[in-house]
């Protein structure tokens, strides 16, 4: 039995190529995703185990509030330094700033690389010191900087040039005396360093007299976790104390959950892939065990049971999964790099030092690729077994469908119900809602038969469908209308087909309807919210970059500015909970002249009351945890401070400026340890014209805080949609697999159904039909098909995006919009994908022998 | 050369001169046909038979231009097929022949009167309708027109193809074993209709069957046997033509 599988196998090449890359698509998509973020993470553990290698012992600031909270001001103080080195067993320790800035040409160009952060760097003596240099020497006054290899060799710097390094304070122009070189060589992907004497180095971050790490040495004789442990009873909470390496494995571990997300995202896209492959396998398996009733009735004649049929087509499925999953993770190890690349191309530029390729990622592929395959395959093969022997003697027997016996529908029943709840269990209630909806669709299908005995289910949706686009390509004549026909010969053929279309179309239009939405939702929240005249902001505001608190100061000078409010955004967790919640910090007296308040309880003068005590809270905040003004709240803070607070007022936000709290600048900075401020508006004096103003905002920008722009509300409107616009590009990317992957499928069905009118083309043929008409009809019919899919993904994905917003965001203020031009743009994407489709088909269609039509029996 | 294809009525609608075909090369090489000559006047019906493998079928496969000589000269109406490309081929067919199939060979998903219509939908022609219902009338499926060929009986769709094969006025049809799936009443039908169009409009059909009973419709009868023509007579009745099988079968 095997042996026929194989040779049926090796007949069809091109079937099982075209149904394999079905699968190997979404296989590869998800073996690049392993290889792509396990080269990243391990190409950051490399880089943390150099930077780590010769400490014995690292003080760090803690963070109270979990990852990614750590307070602006550093608890590492001059003292805590001086205490450190009078430890016992301490032979060496030196403080060191390693922060997040921005690097500049002289000409106030950013030297950005896709998105990636520059760091700002403390000189650091040895042994600590990872950097060497390969060109001139470290820094050895204020005026001087040193920078890595990979920014110097990117930007063309050679030393002696001039660059600007920003941070906290007011910007200074360096001259480059070296370049530098990290540990082995590892690269930083686009990220960069530049390395100042200390005292430098602290004055730009904005903490003088504060470090953001020290680094610490033991005498001979003292091992790292004895130096730990001595120095964790003499410091304060306020700091952590890790050996070097438990430092690295610390920095190793945060920086994967803060790139977990990247998986995860990559991931969707690649199960969605699959899914599409799943309904491709389908399709092809259920037409071909349909062309083959014949044999298989030969076989049931010849003896086979029907576990044997089921076997062969079992098999089958098999090597498949095994042909697709092979080429799949081949696909994938190739496609990391390109992956990488997309990433690079869209804002985020992360190392990758020589390919990662674990067990798991072959394990898991292969299994997933396997496994999908097989399981798509189960219902032809079962169907496959009820070919009666009676096949092999008459053609255009029927396979029969058996009616399901009341024991069985109630078994189903309970069947569906578990499953349902093992995923909801397992995968969380999204897939449940989706399973549930889609085992609700076929048990309407089946309650339809049921109730027609075994009359086929009359598809009545796709004929309409088929007979409204049909009419694109009825004014083509015959070749239209007989591809409009044969479109729905097999309605349920076209609608499997169709749908692996759908499903990628479905999710297009759902995200193109979603970032509609998110813009206009956005530009109404604007209009509505903002009063000011102009925002200021660090230009790469969308990586969460801060402006210096000194700039507001600055920009109040600035003739023809009336008011200046800085706002700065931070984190606080309730005592009572466990989730950080969204701060926000204003000045008091100047936001509610740029800003409207939409209060629900208080009014702009119950800004000015809150001091270091008050608090007020968003309506959706209030009501989730049942707080009423007057009501005492006690805030964990980044510092790890807990901080009273009594619930002022209680306002709605649809612009989303204003977090789950608002609290002053003044207590953010007092207990929340904030220096730095988001975004400064500003107010323009009455009368003052922004082409007036603007401009000499810009010019006090350019000279000392190049590191921010100037923005309209019109220009920050602009931003944020081209933000959202990046971030969809990425996506229809992404999304783009699926639609290949679809594509596949049209070419397999069509292919294999002219296999199935072998005789009809050659009597068109014969009768005089050109291979042109034949090559149009099949390529009519396949846009037919491919319209069909893409009128269905639309309806879906516009549905669904509505449902989502109404359901996530009610009350939000989200404001629904339908991107019309992009949606019918995708319907002229998916004929066109239709056309590409049937290239290949229509040239076999129209390659066939037309005696075969002649033929007798 | 009479290039517009426009037949005087004198001359033969279809010559072929000494056709050759082989299939396969070498040691397995088969001649099915060698060195044939034969010529179909205007308006009459010529019947094709022999035993299988006689090479009948390529015969007329190559006469309606669907395979081609491996030597020899085909004319239809004037034109030399062997001298044409494949488009101007399949023009030929689409406006010079009629094709009539064993298997009916209607399509599916058009109803009758389509199905009737399909070679001028090719060409992208208007029908002429006088000629269309005399056909239909003719043909006697009027009160089917609207029915898909699933809906009809064999008898039934073989009446639409005659009806096919004819609504291009072409200058030849070919029949392959046209009453070959019908039952015999069905069948009479059929091969009276063919003999009515020859009489009446002054068709040419050119017919390949084995059933000597259909051969007794034609005028004229042609035997082949192992790629030669051995027989090329007048019709006659069924029994002597059975009697021709037998002596070459």
């Amino acid at each position: 039995m095997f042996t026929l599988v194989l040779r049926g196998f090796m007949q069809r090449k091109l079937r099982v190529l075209l149904t394999g890359i079905a699968i190997a698509l979404g296989v590869a998509l998800m073996a690049g995703t392993y290889v792509l973020t396990d080269t990243i993470n391990n190409s950051f553990a490399a880089i943390f185990q150099t930077a780590n290698k010769h400490h014995d012992a690292v003080v760090t600031p803690s963070q109270p509030l979990g990852r990614n909270t750590e307070s602006e001001t550093s608890p590492i103080t001059e003292a805590m330094l001086a205490k450190v080195r009078a430890t016992q067993g301490v032979k060496q320790a030196a403080g060191t700033i390693f922060t997040v800035g921005a690097f500049l040409t002289p000409q106030r160009k950013r030297l950005t690389n896709g998105g990636a952060p520059a760091f700002i760097g403390s000189l650091v003596p040895p042994p600590f010191n990872a950097f060497k240099p390969v060109e001139g020497h470290f820094p050895e006054n204020a005026e001087q900087v040193a920078i890595d290899q990979d920014t110097a060799e990117r930007h063309n710097l050679r030393i002696g040039q001039q660059m600007i390094v920003a941070g906290s304070a007011p910007a200074r122009t360096y001259t480059i005396v070296g370049i530098l070189r990290f540990g082995g060589g590892e690269s930083f992907g686009g990220a960069g360093a530049a390395i100042l004497v200390p005292a430098e180095a602290q004055r730009v971050v904005g903490s003088p007299g504060r470090f953001d790490q020290i680094d610490v040495a033991a005498e001979s004789g003292v091992t790292p976790q004895q130096v730990r442990d001595k120095l964790r009873a003499v410091l304060p909470a306020a700091v952590q104390v890790r050996t070097g390496g438990e430092e690295a494995k610390h920095e190793t571990a945060e920086l994967e959950k803060n790139l977990s997300f990247l998986r995860t995202f990559l991931l969707v896209f690649a199960y969605v892939a699959l899914v599409v492959g799943a309904f491709i396998i389908f399709n092809t398996f259920s037409i071909t065990v349909a062309q083959r009733t014949r044999e298989f009735g030969l076989l049931r004649t010849l003896g086979s049971s029907r576990s044997q049929i089921m076997r062969s087509v079992f098999y089958e499925g098999l090597m498949l999964g095994v042909v697709g999953a092979v080429l799949g993770l081949a696909g994938g190890i190739a496609l990391a790099p390109a992956l990488n690349a997309l990433f690079k191309a869209f804002g985020a530029d992360l190392p990758n030092n020589g390919t990662v390729i674990e067990s798991r990622t072959v394990i898991v592929s292969l299994v997933v690729g396997i496994v999908v395959t097989v399981a798509a395959g189960l219902q032809p093969a079962l169907r496959a077994t009820r070919v009666p022997p009676l096949a092999a003697m008459r053609e255009g027997i029927e396979i029969p469908r058996p009616i399901p016996s009341r024991r069985q529908l109630v078994i189903r029943f309970v069947l569906v119900i578990l499953l349902i709840g093992v995923v909801r269990a397992t995968l969380g209630g999204g897939s449940a809602l989706v399973l549930l909806i889609f085992v609700a669709a076929r048990g309407l299908r089946l309650y339809k038969r049921l109730r027609r005995g075994q009359e086929q289910p009359p598809y009545r949706i796709t004929r309409t469908l088929a007979r409204v686009v049909g009419t694109s390509v009825r004014w083509r004549g015959i070749t239209g209308r007989l591809a409009q026909e044969n479109s729905v010969r097999q309605p349920g053929r076209t609608l499997t087909t169709a749908a692996a279309l759908t499903v990628g179309l479905a999710l297009v239009a759902l995200v193109a309807v979603l970032a509609d939405g998110f813009k206009a939702t956005i530009n109404t929240a604007v209009d509505r919210s903002f009063a000011g005249d102009l925002i200021v902001e660090n230009s790469q505001a969308s990586n969460e970059a801060a402006i210096p608190a000194q700039l507001a100061v600055a920009l109040r000078r600035v003739p023809g500015v009336a008011s200046v409010t800085p706002i700065a955004f931070t984190k606080g967790r309730l005592r009572t909970s466990k989730d950080n919640e969204a701060i926000t910090a204003i000045e008091p007296e100047s936001f509610a002249h740029v800003y409207r308040v939409e209060w629900t309880h208080g009014s702009d003068a119950t800004l000015l009351g809150l001091g270091l005590t008050g608090v007020v809270v968003k309506k959706e905040f209030a009501e989730s945890h049942h707080l009423k003004v007057g009501q005492t709240i006690e805030v964990h803070t980044p510092s790890g401070a807990y901080v009273p607070l009594r619930v002022e007022g209680i306002a709605r936000d649809n612009a989303r400026l204003l977090g789950d709290l608002t609290i002053t600048l003044a207590l953010a900075g007092a207990a929340f340890g904030q220096r730095e401020d988001a975004v400064d508006f500003i107010a323009y004096t009455h009368g003052a014209s922004n082409s007036e103003v603007q401009p000499r905002v810009d010019r006090l920008l350019a000279s000392a805080f190049p590191q921010a722009r100037s923005r309209t509300a019109a220009q920050f409107k602009k931003d944020q949609a081209g933000q959202i616009n990046t971030l969809l590009t990425l996506v229809y990317v992404l999304l783009a697999l699926s639609v290949i992957v679809s594509l596949f499928g049209i070419v397999n069905t069509l292919i294999l159904s002219i296999y199935e009118r072998t005789r009809e083309l050659g009597m068109m043929r014969a009768i005089g039909t050109s291979r042109k008409q034949v090559r149009q009809m099949i390529r009519y019919e396949s846009v037919i098909t491919a319209l069909i899919g893409g009128v269905f993904g639309l309806v879906i994905g516009v549905i669904g995006s509505v449902l989502i917003t109404s359901l996530a965001f009610s009350g939000s203020g989200y404001v629904q919009a339908y991107p019309v031009g992009t949606l019918v743009i995708l319907l002229f994407v998916a004929a066109l994908a239709g056309l590409l489709a049937a290239q290949l088909p229509a040239r076999r269609a129209a390659k066939l022998d037309m005696l075969s039509a002649l033929a007798s029996e | 050369m009479d290039a517009t294809g426009e037949h005087n009525g004198t001359g033969p609608i279809v010559a072929a001169t000494a056709l050759s075909r082989r299939f396969g090369q070498g040691e397995a090489a088969v001649d099915a046909l060698r060195e044939v000559t034969v010529e179909f006047p205007s308006g009459a019906f010529a019947a094709i038979m022999g035993p299988s493998g006689s090479g009948k079928s390529t015969l007329m496969h190559i006469l309606a231009g669907l395979d081609r000589p491996t030597s020899g000269s085909v004319r239809i109406a004037g034109v030399e097929l062997t001298e044409l490309d494949d488009r101007a081929l399949t023009e030929l067919r689409r406006d010079r022949i009629g094709f009539i199939f064993q298997t009916f060979n209607l399509l599916p998903v058009l109803s009758a009167e389509e199905n009737i219509l399909l070679p001028l939908s090719i060409s992208g022609r208007k029908p002429d309708r006088a000629w269309f219902d005399q056909l239909v009338d003719t043909v006697g499926i009027r009160d089917r027109l609207t029915h898909r060929p699933a809906e009809l009986s064999g008898g039934q769709q073989q009446r639409v193809a005659v009806a096919r094969a004819l609504i291009s006025r072409p200058s030849v049809v070919f029949a392959d074993e046209p009453s070959g799936n019908l039952d015999s009443k069905a069948s009479d039908d059929v091969l009276g209709l063919l003999r009515g169009a020859v009489d009446q409009f002054g068709q040419t059909v050119v017919m390949v069957t084995h059933d000597a009973h259909a051969a007794s419709f034609a005028d004229r009868l042609l035997v082949l046997a192992d790629g030669r023509i051995i027989h090329d007579g007048a019709a006659g009745s069924t029994e002597e033509a059975l009697d021709l099988m037998k002596s070459v079968g």
